[in-house]
């Protein structure tokens, strides 16, 4: 492969694989911005991921993949809800059993649907996998390198970048999107100026999880959708967007700068020989480095992000009450 | 004099002192009703719930020669469970949320495990795990003296910090896991792949022969640990000062306590009970891995929240999630299309039913009376 090929599979590869921790990035923040930390990221990925590949592929239509992931994932979301803003359920142990109940979950259908014979064949479903299929912006994917490595992905590759913006636009400028900001900062303020404060969380508690759905059908789709006993998709990306959220300070645009720097490293340890092969003197130094470290970096810079941004004590956008439930009484 | 605004039709009040009788019979029927869940989706795979059931609480001791055996790998699975749920408890009871219990375990192993390599063949069995123990403990203990300090000085998020030490160590276990050097004292030399080695003998654990069956002893230190965790908590100055914290930290410290000395304090304890649990599972299972946590660092906050933090509580909530554990392993050996894991989905509904069970012993739901005067609606109220 030539050095230009190589570069170009690299950036490629970066955005394909790692989109989907933008999803469940998107889905935290806007889980937090409603005052929720949900430690079930991973949990809720894994069943967006094999409720919208099953159904996906039973309809063959990958838009109706995305919706069943949505709904899937957000029913997640709606069971987070349930027990902590109605019955002031701890949120951590919450959103942690989310996870664990959320993988079993996954294994239980993925190995009954499997040991049955009725586990999808996604490559041979046509119309899902041709939906699938990268898109190619017309014009943009001529140009060179870059045409290739970002304008010809699969729907599930700009619907990421688009909803992160909308939901950009969508706290910085309508009236619902400030309401649940001043919720996230001070529901009791929020809830004297007559804010249905349990409406408003349970609505973005289930929005945030559905969108984490979508990440875990990227993943799946990823992965030609078949199922293995062992591992599970999601593979700790869930975890990843949890970190995400800290380095991209809570704003869902720098989330996607954010992914494509975490993506790099996740994907440097694949390439990183093909790379340091392709340009000998500019990234020779890339094979020197173990992989492990690569894969570690995106949660060392998080702590150190964490560590630095509380020593300095710089105003970051972390709402102010998340992880606290709001109980009216209580003052 | 009233104002016209109506209480509303229903509403939350907080109560306190519900008979601990209640709370037991709510937190069994929660269990009965999740074990109910996972028999509709066991018969909805074409499994015959009964049966599994069967299989999983009993995990193929009934009729089997090998009976001991399943008890061995029991009790393999209880220790590090029940040590790492205790720890963890320790922490929970300051509001001190340590999810990093996977980190400290690994790391803790790992320590365990360069004692193991460096010790000298000759060293006797019972001094070798003793210090495979502390030098675990240590690691794990540092690592939990590095959050809470950074804590109770700047304010890091312990919640988010710990979750990153999580990941950061297991790669830090796969480096060594996967790197074949010179240096690299835990792999195989024998071997082309890299592979963890086994420990030396001097390191694996003592047992207790009894019969067939062969007793380790880290069930006793355990068992002590129990005992001494207890005392700790309700007859101890130590104790006393972790709960007042945990109540409000605010009294704690117009109460003249140093705040910032205790969450340290019991923070080290905590992480360092959790890396001296990785140390002996590694003695346990004689070897390295990179799963070797069995993921008793989350199932750890499970239990030690099912069992509100109490440690006599946790002692049998362990028992029984580990019943749980082992039993899936066996009972989805026959029952094909049943994944292991199911196991984890059981837990998870347990967790869920039990935190809405939750609800109802820390509030109750007031109905508005149906007085059209409205002149004494605070005097009684009804309750459900």
């Amino acid at each position: 492969m030539s050095a230009i090929a190589v570069l170009t599979t690299f950036l490629f590869t970066v955005i394909k694989y790692n989109m989907a921790l933008l999803y469940g990035t998107v889905g935290e923040i806007v889980t937090e911005k409603s005052g929720s930390l949900n430690l079930g990221v991973e949990g809720t990925m894994a069943i967006g991921g094999i409720g919208g590949l099953l159904v996906g592929c039973a309809f063959d239509n990958i838009f109706v993949g995305i919706l069943a992931s949505f709904i899937c994932a957000s029913l997640c979301g709606l069971l987070f809800a349930f027990l902590t803003v109605t019955l002031h359920a701890n949120q951590n142990v919450t959103g942690l059993t989310i996870t664990t109940f959320g993988l079993g979950l996954y294994f239980f259908i993925g190995n009954g649907f499997k040991a049955s014979g009725k586990w999808p064949d996604m490559l041979s479903t046509e119309g899902f996998k041709r939906g699938t299929e990268s898109l190619k912006i017309p014009l943009l994917n001529k140009i060179p390198v870059i045409g290739q490595a970002l304008f010809s992905h699969s729907i599930l590759i700009y619907l990421g970048i688009i909803i992160s913006v909308l939901v950009w636009w969508y706290f910085k400028y309508t009236k619902p999107g400030l309401r649940i900001r001043a919720i996230g900062e001070n529901p009791a303020s929020a809830d004297a100026v007559g804010v249905n404060i349990t409406l408003y969380k349970y609505i973005h508690l289930m929005l945030g999880s559905g969108i984490m759905g979508i990440g875990g059908l990227l993943m799946a789709v990823n992965l030609s959708g078949s199922f293995e006993g062992s591992k599970c998709w999601i593979n700790g990306y869930g975890w990843i967007s949890i970190a995400l959220v800290i380095f991209a300070n809570w704003n869902t645009v720098a989330a996607i700068v954010g992914t494509l720097v975490f993506g790099l490293f996740n994907t440097l340890q694949v390439y990183g020989g093909s790379l340091s092969n392709a340009f000998p003197k500019l990234l020779g130094w890339l094979s020197k480095i173990p992989p492990q470290f690569m894969q570690a970096l995106p949660f060392i810079i998080t702590a150190i992000v964490l560590v630095v941004s509380s020593i300095t004590n710089k105003k970051n956008n972390k709402p102010a009450a998340v992880g606290l439930n709001y109980y009216r009484e209580d003052r | 004099m009233r104002n016209n605004t109506k209480e509303p039709l229903i509403r939350i009040v907080k109560r306190e002192g519900l008979k601990k009788r209640y709370i037991a019979l709510l937190y069994a029927a929660s269990v009965v009703i999740a074990l109910g869940v996972g028999a509709i989706l066991l018969f909805s795979l074409e499994a015959n719930p009964g049966e599994y059931y069967k299989q999983m609480f009993t995990f193929g001791t009934i009729n089997n020669r090998f009976a001991y055996l399943q008890y061995e790998n029991y009790i393999k699975e209880f220790v590090p469970l029940l040590i790492t749920s205790l720890a963890l408890s320790l922490a929970f009871k300051m509001k001190f949320w340590n999810i990093g219990g996977e980190g400290q375990f690994l790391l803790g192993a790992l320590a365990g495990a360069t004692v193991a390599f460096m010790v000298p063949a000759s060293t006797n069995q019972f001094v070798t795990i003793i210090l495979m123990t502390l030098a675990g403990a240590v690691v794990g203990g540092l690592i939990g003296l590095l959050t809470s300090v950074l804590n109770v000085k700047f304010g890091t998020d312990e919640t988010l910090f710990t979750l990153m030490l999580n990941y950061i160590a297991l790669y830090i276990m796969m480096f060594f896991g996967e790197t074949k050097a010179k240096w690299n004292i835990f792999l195989k030399t024998d071997s082309e792949r890299p592979q963890f080695a086994k420990i030396p003998e001097t390191g694996r654990m003592f047992k207790i022969q009894i019969g067939d069956f062969s007793l380790e002893i880290s069930l006793i230190f355990t068992l002590l640990l129990v005992a001494f965790i207890f005392i700790y908590l309700t007859r101890t100055k130590h104790g006393y000062e972790i709960s007042v914290v945990g109540d409000s930290i605010n009294t704690a410290r117009y109460s003249g306590m140093k705040v910032n000395k205790i969450i340290c304090r019991t923070m080290f304890l905590s992480a360092a009970l959790i890396g001296a649990a990785g140390a002996l599972r590694v003695s346990s299972v004689e070897s390295l891995s990179t799963s070797i946590t069995n993921d008793v660092g989350w199932t750890g906050i499970i239990v030690a929240w099912l069992a509100k933090l109490n440690p006599i509580g946790i002692v049998i909530v362990t028992a029984l999630i580990t019943i749980l554990q082992c039993g899936c392993v066996t009972a989805s050996v026959s029952a094909n299309n049943v994944d292991s894991h199911f196991a984890d989905l059981l837990q998870g509904i347990i967790l869920f039913i039990i935190l809405a069970a939750d609800f109802f012993i820390r509030f109750k739901i007031v109905i508005r009376k149906r007085n059209k005067s409205e002149k004494n609606t605070s005097e009684k109220e009804e309750t459900v």
